[in-house]
C-alpha cells in the first residue's frame, strides 16, 4: 500500500475505534442490563422527558468520559505526583499506538510491517501496565491492592494471550498480522482457531475484567480499586484507554481468528456480526458468574488456560508439520 | 455447568420484557408507580374550615413536625414535612377529623423555605374583654360551647348555659375572677352572705 | 450549552454516604437503583469512591461522631457536585433531634454541616421520589457546571 493511504487510515482510525469502543462498551452494558431483566442506557427516551435530560443514552460510554473531562482533579498529597499524574496518559497513548498495528476492513494500517503481532501485544501489554503503575503511586491501600490483583489476573491472563497468538503464527508461518488477518481459513485451520481462540477468549475476560476476573474492580471489596484515588480528567483518561483496549482487544481477536474478515472492504458486515457475537459472548459470560476470589481465578487459569495453551500449541505444530509433510 | 444453563434459561426468558417501570416519564400511565396501596400515607393535609385549633395533632405529634405560633391575635399551625415521619398520629387524634394523610407523596425541593414543604393554618383568636390578652381561637370556643352543652344534666342546663353566656369573650383568668358571679357556682350564697 | 454541560446530565454517578438513622432510606436508596427502577436508564451509576460522584447522597441525621467524616467526604467529592438529602432525617432531623433539649448524640439535619442542594421529605421517601429527587438534582448540576464553565 502507498503511504499516504497508510497515513489517511491512520487519520480516519482514530474516530472509528472511538466510536467502534464506545458501541462496544454500551452494547455490553446494554446487554448486561437486558439480562438482568432491566432497560439499561436507554435507546430512546420518553418522549416527555427527552427535552429535559437528552434524546438517547446510546453514547453513554462517551458522555462519562466527556463529563469526567469537565470535572476538578483532585490529587491526593500521599501520592507520587509525576507517576500519578502521567500514568493515565501513557496508558492511553499505548493503547491508540496498538490500535494502528491492528487492522480494520480495507485498513491494514501499519500492520503490515513484519513483527506486527509483537509490536501490538507489546504495545496492549505496556497500556495494562501502566494502569498498573497510576495507582501503585496513588498511596492509597485501596489503589495498591487493586492494582496487585490486576497485576496478579494480568501475569496469568498473558500467559493464554501470548501463546493463543504465538500459536496462530507458528501455524500460518508468519508475525505480521495482516498476513494472518488476509489469509483464507483452511479446513485444519479452523481447528486451530476453535482451540486458540477459545484461549484468547479466557485471557480477553482476564484482560478486560469480564464477571469472573472482575476482582481489581470489586466494589463490594476494595472501593473502587486501582481507580479509587482517580478523578476528573485522569480517571476520564483511563476511561478512554480502556475504550481503546476493549476496541483492541476484540479487533485483534477477529483479526487474528476469524482470518478474512479483517482484511477486505468488503468483509466490513461479517467483521460488524462477529464483534457483535463477540461482545454478546462477553456478556453472556460477565451475567452468568459471580467473581471468584484471586487465588481462586489464578487456579482457574492454571487449570483450564494452560492445559489449552499446550493443546494449541500442539495443534499449532502439528499444523505446520502437516504442511511440510504436504 | 448446569447451574449455569439454569441461570442463563432463566435470564433469557425475561429478556424482550424488561420489568423495569418508567417511572419519571406518564407516557404509559400503567407502568408509571410500582404500586400506591390502600393505606399509603403521604403529605399532610388539612381542612381549614374544621380546623378549630385545639392543638390535639401538636400533643400527639410523635417527630415534633407540628408546632403552633401565637402572634399577634393570629394563632398558626404548622405541619414541617421535613420532620413528619407520616406516623398518622394526628389524624388519629383530631376530634374534628379536620387532617387527612393524601396519597401524594412526590415533593422534592430546593429550598428549606419553600411553602410547598410546610402546611399552615391559620386562625383568629379571642380578645380578652377585660384584660386584653389574646387567649384561644374562636372557632374552638364555640365547638367547645357546642360539644359541652349536649352533656350537661337537663335539670341544671339552662343555668349553666346562662353562666356561659356571661363569661363569654373573657379569658381564662378573667373568668375565675369573676367565677363567683355565675349561677351555677357552688359558694355563691356564702359571697352573697358576706356581702 | 456546551458539549460536556450535555455530558453533565446525562451521566450522573451517585454516591450514597449513610449517616445516621435506621436504614429505611437506604433501602429505599437501593431499591431505586435496583432492576424495578433502574436508574441507569439515564446514565445514573452508583460509584464506590466519592472521588468518582457528581452527585452525593445523604440519608440520615448526622450523629455527632460522625461529623469530620461527612465534611471530608464532602470535600472529596470534585466540582461540580450536588448533594441530595433524601429521607425525613437528612431532611429536618425527624425524631432523632430537638433543639430544645438538645440531643447529647445528634446534630440534626445533614444542611446543618453541607450545602444541601435537594431535599426528598418522607420516611422514607418511596422510590419513584428519590429518583425524582435526582432528576431534580441533575439540573441543578447543569446549573452548577454552566457557572463553572463561565469562571474558567
Amino acid at each position: 500500500m502507498d503511504p499516504l493511504f497508510t497515513i489517511i487510515s491512520i487519520i480516519l482510525i482514530l474516530p472509528i475505534s472511538l466510536v467502534l469502543g464506545v458501541l462496544y462498551s454500551f452494547l455490553i452494558r446494554k446487554l448486561n442490563a437486558r439480562f438482568q431483566w432491566r432497560v439499561g442506557p436507554i435507546i430512546r427516551m420518553y418522549s416527555d422527558l427527552s427535552p429535559v435530560i437528552g434524546s438517547t443514552r446510546i453514547w453513554q460510554p462517551l458522555y462519562d468520559i466527556l463529563k469526567l473531562m469537565g470535572k476538578d482533579t483532585v490529587i491526593p498529597g500521599s501520592a507520587h505526583k509525576k507517576l500519578f499524574v502521567y500514568s493515565p496518559y501513557m496508558s492511553l497513548i499505548f493503547s491508540i499506538l496498538a490500535i494502528f498495528f491492528i487492522p480494520f476492513p480495507g485498513m491494514p494500517l501499519l500492520s503490515e510491517i513484519p513483527y506486527s503481532l509483537i509490536i501490538a501485544s507489546y504495545l496492549i501489554i505496556a497500556s495494562i501496565m501502566f494502569t498498573i503503575l497510576g495507582p501503585v503511586a496513588s498511596g492509597s491501600p485501596w489503589g495498591a491492592i487493586g492494582a496487585r490483583r490486576e497485576a496478579e489476573l494480568f501475569l496469568v491472563a498473558e500467559l493464554g494471550f501470548v501463546v493463543s497468538l504465538f500459536s496462530v503464527a507458528i501455524a500460518k508461518n508468519s508475525l505480521s498480522i495482516w498476513t494472518l488477518a488476509s489469509n483464507m481459513e483452511s479446513l485444519p485451520a479452523i481447528l486451530l482457531t476453535l482451540v486458540a481462540g477459545t484461549t484468547m477468549f479466557v485471557a480477553m475476560l482476564g484482560k478486560l475484567h469480564i464477571k469472573p476476573f472482575d476482582m481489581p474492580e470489586a466494589e463490594c471489596e476494595i472501593v473502587a480499586g486501582p481507580y479509587t484515588e482517580y478523578s476528573g480528567k485522569l480517571l476520564g483518561t483511563y476511561f478512554l484507554s480502556k475504550v481503546f483496549i476493549l476496541y483492541a482487544m476484540v479487533s485483534l481477536f477477529i483479526a487474528i481468528f476469524l482470518p478474512p474478515f479483517s482484511s477486505g472492504f468488503i468483509w466490513l458486515p461479517l467483521y460488524a456480526v462477529a464483534a457483535v457475537l463477540l461482545i454478546f459472548l462477553l456478556a453472556v459470560v460477565q451475567v452468568l458468574n459471580p467473581r471468584y476470589l484471586i487465588r481462586k481465578a489464578l487456579l482457574w487459569y492454571l487449570k483450564i488456560v494452560v492445559p489449552l495453551a499446550i493443546l494449541s500449541l500442539i495443534v499449532a505444530f502439528a499444523f505446520v508439520l502437516g504442511w511440510m509433510v504436504v | 455447568m448446569s447451574a449455569h444453563i439454569k441461570i442463563l434459561r432463566q435470564v433469557l426468558s425475561k429478556y424482550s420484557s424488561p420489568m423495569t417501570l418508567n417511572y419519571p416519564s406518564g407516557v404509559n400511565p400503567d407502568k408509571k408507580y410500582s404500586q400506591i396501596p390502600e393505606g399509603l400515607r403521604g403529605f399532610i393535609e388539612r381542612d381549614k374550615e374544621k380546623c378549630i385549633g385545639c392543638r390535639a395533632c401538636y400533643m400527639v405529634c410523635s417527630g415534633r413536625a407540628t408546632k403552633y405560633f401565637d402572634v399577634g391575635d393570629k394563632r398558626t399551625i404548622q405541619v414541617f414535612h421535613f420532620r413528619c415521619t407520616y406516623c398518622a398520629h394526628c389524624e388519629e387524634g383530631c376530634p374534628e377529623e379536620a387532617i387527612k394523610m393524601t396519597k401524594n407523596f412526590e415533593l422534592t425541593v430546593t429550598d428549606r423555605n419553600d411553602p410547598k414543604a410546610y402546611v399552615n393554618t391559620e386562625l383568629d383568636m379571642l380578645t380578652c374583654k377585660n384584660c386584653g390578652k389574646v387567649f384561644t381561637p374562636v372557632k374552638l370556643e364555640k365547638r367547645a360551647f357546642e360539644r359541652l352543652s349536649d352533656k350537661i344534666n337537663p335539670r341544671v342546663k339552662d343555668v349553666v348555659i346562662a353562666d356561659f353566656k356571661k363569661g363569654e369573650g373573657y379569658c381564662m383568668d378573667c373568668r375565675r375572677s369573676r367565677g363567683v358571679m355565675m349561677d351555677a357556682h357552688t359558694k355563691k350564697h356564702v359571697w352573697l352572705e358576706v356581702v | 450549552m456546551g458539549i460536556i454541560n450535555r455530558a453533565r446530565i446525562y451521566s450522573p454517578w451517585l454516591y450514597h454516604m449513610h449517616c445516621g438513622g435506621c436504614n429505611g432510606c437506604d433501602i429505599e436508596t437501593l431499591a431505586a437503583l435496583a432492576p424495578r427502577f433502574d436508574a441507569e436508564r439515564f446514565g445514573i451509576q452508583l460509584v464506590a469512591s466519592p472521588r468518582h460522584a457528581d452527585i452525593l447522597v445523604t440519608t440520615g441525621c448526622v450523629p455527632k461522631q460522625f461529623i469530620p467524616m461527612v465534611k471530608r467526604v464532602y470535600e472529596q467529592v470534585p466540582d461540580p457536585k450536588v448533594v441530595v438529602a433524601v429521607g425525613g432525617c437528612a431532611c429536618g432531623g425527624s425524631l432523632f433531634y430537638d433543639e430544645d433539649p438538645e440531643n447529647y448524640a445528634i446534630l440534626g439535619s445533614a444542611d446543618l454541616l453541607i450545602p444541601v442542594d435537594v431535599y426528598v421529605p418522607g420516611c422514607a421517601p418511596k422510590p419513584e421520589q428519590i429518583i425524582n429527587g435526582i432528576v431534580q438534582g441533575i439540573l441543578k448540576l447543569a446549573e452548577k457546571g454552566a457557572k463553572k464553565d463561565a469562571k474558567q
